[in-house]
């Protein structure tokens, strides 16, 4: 690769004999921006992956192409070594992928077991009315299971704080029994306590070893904290990737930092060249 | 419940006698402020306080309000609207809003004439295609707001012009008399007793077929219609998948579709349900009243009444919140208006003038009403 942007990069092997995802040259542009240049990612059962990159890197895009939401321009991907091209959000959590987005989704007008159990809703069937009665008890049982307090269940979600929306969509997902979980800034709008608590959740769930996680995090404290390796996305490709206990703190804000300065003297380059 | 609630709001007469005119006074209370929370707990709890309310004012003002042949005066006042407004508040909901309604209503009768009388098709096959056409129409209002993403008030706004054009197209602009809505007369000889005598009149009996009867023209037909289909569908709203997605769509649409809620699909339904209601209307009155003038003034008056039942019954014009009970009701209490202003007398060109007031405060009581409400309620 003669790509000057790569060339620093640190790049561990793009796949592993135990992978549960693997995400090749994956390009995604939208009109004039190209969010995604060419993706390379895998990851690892039962592994926590933190996804780091600055705002705009390409991130959320990333994971929206792999949870269904949107497809990308090029590039496969391969779900337990089959290929795995998602149709919808619904046919990406049939596979067992289930994603908690940067804005939620959430609906503030309905109430939290409501909120835990769109699109998998319980029904009283043959009749195609709501059990509304097994959705307060289901959802009651699932975050008392992952020891999230949330008082009231037939609350709108309105009502609930930050942190505490926070916990819904997240326990929506890990309520799901999806395999491969993808966590959109899990920690943002969260107060020092709540955010400790999704981080213990994420802890608990790597033990029990089930599920996989894909997680977008700003703060490599957390990062170094939950995650057992870190791929960071810059100007569309994975310019890093390492498992975190060979990395630091000090090394990751080096290379956002670098790639920063870079960025502006080339674009001061581009103002002070004469215009053709 | 009401026992166990007073007797813990008193425990140091826990057990009273049972005879006790003050403890039974109490408990009465009790279940009048518990009842009194219980409607204000309700979205449409303060649209209910004011129609009773305005029901009771035309009560005390006129001798004839509270009479059987009044209620059958103010059915078609308020059983059409709320039809249509059923229809509507799934639109509204949506945080969208449909004024082709005004024009199905008018379209749809001329289009059951022109198939049931112009080309021979019976009567029931021409209210089904003629529905079907109305099913058709709201697709295409779906497809414009929901895939091509036009603003559904300028969308469905080119629906009304076109559709009430075509509705004077088809008509050339005249009443059509509605077939299967004729009245036939027969002369009976009834008896009567008068002072004492038997005497034996000859009267007229008018008949009216099963069809009418059934479509518009039966003195309760348009209630049970109304009726029934507010149920269904405040059913299908609060109980089915179909009206949790469509809260969702209107309250947080980019968090329906992330969820995997297939945001198109809904709203296209929910405008095709929109488009039928209207032009269900349409039939239903138009048999009622045996024919169908090509007038588009009136069938907007008809548009902007539904909407506004919509609206005062309690759903939010920016989606995400409403009730289908709310519109029949709100829709009672503009009828009710309008017939209680016409019992009382009131110059028939104050009508419209008093009915916008009566909105206008309608509307702020509700509002503040709902305010009260929250105090109450532990739900948003």
């Amino acid at each position: 690769m003669a790509d000057p942007l790569i060339e620093h990069a640190v790049v561990g092997p793009a796949s592993a004999p135990d992978d549960v995802l693997r995400v090749e040259h994956i390009a995604k542009r939208f009109g004039p921006v190209t969010a995604l240049r060419d993706v390379n990612l895998h990851l690892k059962k039962g592994e926590v992956l933190g996804l780091l990159g600055d705002n705009g890197a390409g991130k959320s895009t990333l994971i929206k192409i792999i949870s269904g939401f949107q497809k990308q321009d090029s590039g496969q991907m391969f779900l337990h070594d089959q290929p795995y091209q998602p149709k919808s959000v619904d046919d990406a959590r049939a596979k067992g992928i289930d994603t908690v987005y940067q804005d939620l989704a959430l609906i503030d007008e309905l109430s939290v077991y409501h909120n835990l159990f769109l699109r998998r809703e319980r029904l009283l069937l043959p009749l195609p009315l709501l059990d509304n009665r097994r959705m307060k008890r289901e959802a009651r049982a699932a975050l008392d299971e992952i020891g999230i307090n949330i008082p009231r269940i037939d609350v709108s979600v309105a009502r609930l704080s930050g942190g505490q929306r926070q916990a819904i969509a997240v326990a929506r997902t890990v309520s799901s029994a999806s395999d491969i979980i993808l966590l959109d800034e899990p920690l943002a709008a969260m107060g020092a306590k709540e955010g400790a608590q999704i981080l213990d959740l994420v802890a608990r769930l790597k033990e029990e070893g089930r599920v996989s996680i894909i997680m977008i995090l700003h703060n490599y404290v957390h990062v170094l904290e939950a995650c057992d390796r870190v791929s960071l996305i810059q100007d569309g490709v994975i310019a890093l990737d390492k498992p975190t206990a060979e990395t630091s703190v000090e090394e990751l804000t080096d290379i956002v930092v670098n790639e920063y300065r870079r960025a502006r003297a080339e674009l001061h380059e581009e103002g002070a060249a004469p215009p053709a | 419940m009401a026992n166990v609630a007073a007797g813990a709001a008193s425990p140091e007469k826990a057990t009273p006698p049972e005879g006790d005119p003050a403890h039974t006074r109490r408990v009465s209370l009790a279940n009048g402020r518990q009842l009194l929370e219980r409607v204000l707990s309700l979205r449409e709890g303060s649209i209910i306080v004011v129609t009773i309310v305005t029901a009771l004012y035309f009560a005390l003002e006129t001798s004839s309000f509270f009479t059987s042949a009044n209620f059958k005066t103010l059915l078609p006042y308020f059983a059409p609207y709320a039809i249509i407004a059923a229809g509507e508040v799934f639109v509204m909901i949506l945080g969208e809003i449909d004024l082709s309604i005004g024009a199905m209503y008018l379209f749809t009768p001329f289009l059951f004439y022109k198939l049931s009388a112009s080309w021979g098709i019976p009567l029931v096959p021409s209210v089904v295609i003629a529905l079907l056409v109305c099913m058709g129409v709201g697709l295409a209002n779906g497809f414009f707001v929901a895939v091509i993403g036009i603003n559904s008030f300028v969308a469905t706004l080119g629906m009304l012009f076109t559709f009430e054009g075509l509705a004077l197209i088809i008509s050339h602009g005249e009443t059509k008399s509605i077939p299967g809505a004729e009245v036939t007369h027969s002369e009976v000889s009834v008896s009567h007793i008068v002072n004492g005598h038997h005497i034996v009149l000859k009267e007229t009996v008018n008949h009216i077929g099963t069809f009418a009867k059934i479509f518009g023209a039966g003195v309760y037909s348009e209630l049970i219609w109304a009726l029934v289909i507010v149920i269904v569908l405040q059913i299908a709203l609060t109980f089915t998948r179909w009206g949790l997605y469509t809260v969702a769509i209107g309250s947080n649409k980019l968090g329906a579709a992330e969820a995997g809620v297939k945001v198109n699909s809904v709203m296209i339904r929910n405008f095709v349900l929109c488009a039928l209601t209207a032009g269900l209307v349409g039939i239903l009155e138009a048999v009622r009243a045996g024919s169908v003038e090509p007038d588009p003034a009136g069938s907007n008056e008809i548009l902007f009444f539904a909407i506004a039942a919509g609206v005062i019954g309690g759903t939010l014009l920016t989606g995400g919140s409403g009730t289908v009970v709310g519109a029949l009701i709100g829709a009672l209490f503009l009828g009710i208006l309008r017939d209680g202003l016409i019992l009382k007398g009131v110059n028939a060109n104050y009508l419209l003038f008093y009915t916008g007031l009566a909105v206008l405060i309608a509307m702020t009581v509700n509002i503040y009403v709902q305010r009260a409400r929250r105090g109450y309620s532990g739900s948003g």
